[in-house]
């Protein structure tokens, strides 16, 4: 496997190709700061990340931005009690009440969240 | 200035994938994403598949491989209908390289189409490509904490099918474990146990096969 094209690598370039978009919509002529959003299940690795949107956004208005990386813990509710709980471990179960008819609330986002822009 | 944005970041893959999604559900083809380490069976797994449905449901499959394509040569000898992707140094498959499959394979002539993935553990399971179900693989000579590692692959698959198991009392797989820690992630993934080499569990698969075949298009009605 070649260690350029990891998944960060497309996730990178589809993050210039929606961050360039939205400044270009709004008439920027630079864009400072991405922030993104990534639930911890989407198993990115920031430095990875980073280093590839800095090649990814070369040559663009992104080119030189901060690249900001939220990770989202991985959130369950307890279709039984209503509990919402934290999943560590990937433990699938109720906090409270040890069900595992839960629901998945957070873990698996992936999103631009906003950028800023001069 | 600040600008709000709130895109998924994968939403151009996903909106391929649509599309693809709607071209098999017209063409009647219940679509299987195979996802595996390298080296853990999936090409014999097809080939074995290819085999076990004759006369049954009509398989096709498409194949990424990196550089080469011997597992489409391999698969040929089956006669069964392979495209071959080369991905380049590509880790994984995405919905445009499906997309792009599809003018050379006979959709019509197809039940069950299988994409086998590149062989890895991380990167697959984030490119959705238009499958009805993500399938993992995974063999009792590598690791049985393989589904704490990479814990995304195996929440989003379906069925998790446990290869070379003839090999089990050479190895210190753990294949209680290895299931423990599958449900832990996935409390609802289907497991089989098999072994292409003996055909141990091939029945298992080819009724899961079946099964899932006729919850999307009831009874088989054309040969």
């Amino acid at each position: 496997m070649g260690l350029k094209r990891v998944h960060e690598m497309a996730i990178a370039r589809n993050i210039v190709n929606i961050a360039v978009a939205a400044a270009e919509k709004e008439g920027a002529k630079r864009i400072t700061k991405v922030n993104v959003v990534a639930g911890e299940l989407r198993g990115i690795i920031p430095a990875q990340l980073i280093f590839s949107f800095g090649l990814m956004s070369e040559n663009t208005i992104a080119s030189g931005a901060y690249l900001d990386l939220e990770i989202m813990a991985v959130m369950g509710k307890c279709k039984k009690c209503g509990e919402t709980f934290v999943v560590r471990d990937y433990r699938y179960a109720c906090s409270r009440c040890q069900s595992e008819d839960i629901q998945t609330l957070s873990g698996t986002e992936l999103r631009v969240k906003d950028i800023e822009v001069e | 200035m600040k600008i709000n944005v709130m895109t998924d970041i994968l939403e151009a893959n996903d909106r391929i994938a649509a599309v693809n999604s709607d071209v098999f559900n017209k063409n009647r083809n219940l679509v299987l994403n195979l996802m595996s380490s390298p080296g853990a069976g999936k090409t014999t797994l097809l080939e074995k598949t290819g085999e076990a449905l004759k006369g049954k449901l009509r398989p096709g499959v498409i194949a990424g491989d990196i550089e080469t394509s011997r597992d489409a040569e391999r698969l040929q000898k089956y006669k069964l209908p392979v495209v071959q992707l080369t991905t380049g140094s590509a880790c994984h498959l995405d919905a445009n390289m499906i997309a792009s499959a599809l003018p050379h394979i006979d959709l019509k002539e197809i039940d069950i189409l299988i994409i086998e993935n590149v062989g890895n553990l991380v990167c697959p399971a984030e490119f959705k490509l238009g499958e009805d179900y993500k399938i993992m693989m995974l063999s009792v000579t590598e690791g049985d904490e393989k589904p704490l590692k990479y814990p995304l692959m195996f929440r989003e698959s379906s069925l998790l099918l446990i290869n070379k198991i003839d090999l089990l009392k050479y190895t210190n797989f753990n294949l209680k474990e290895a299931k423990t820690n599958a449900r832990r992630v996935n409390p609802d993934l289907d497991i089989i146990d098999i072994s292409c080499t003996t055909g141990e569990g091939i029945s298992d698969w080819m009724a899961w096969l079946n099964q899932h075949y006729q919850k999307k298009f009831g009874a088989k009605t054309r040969a």
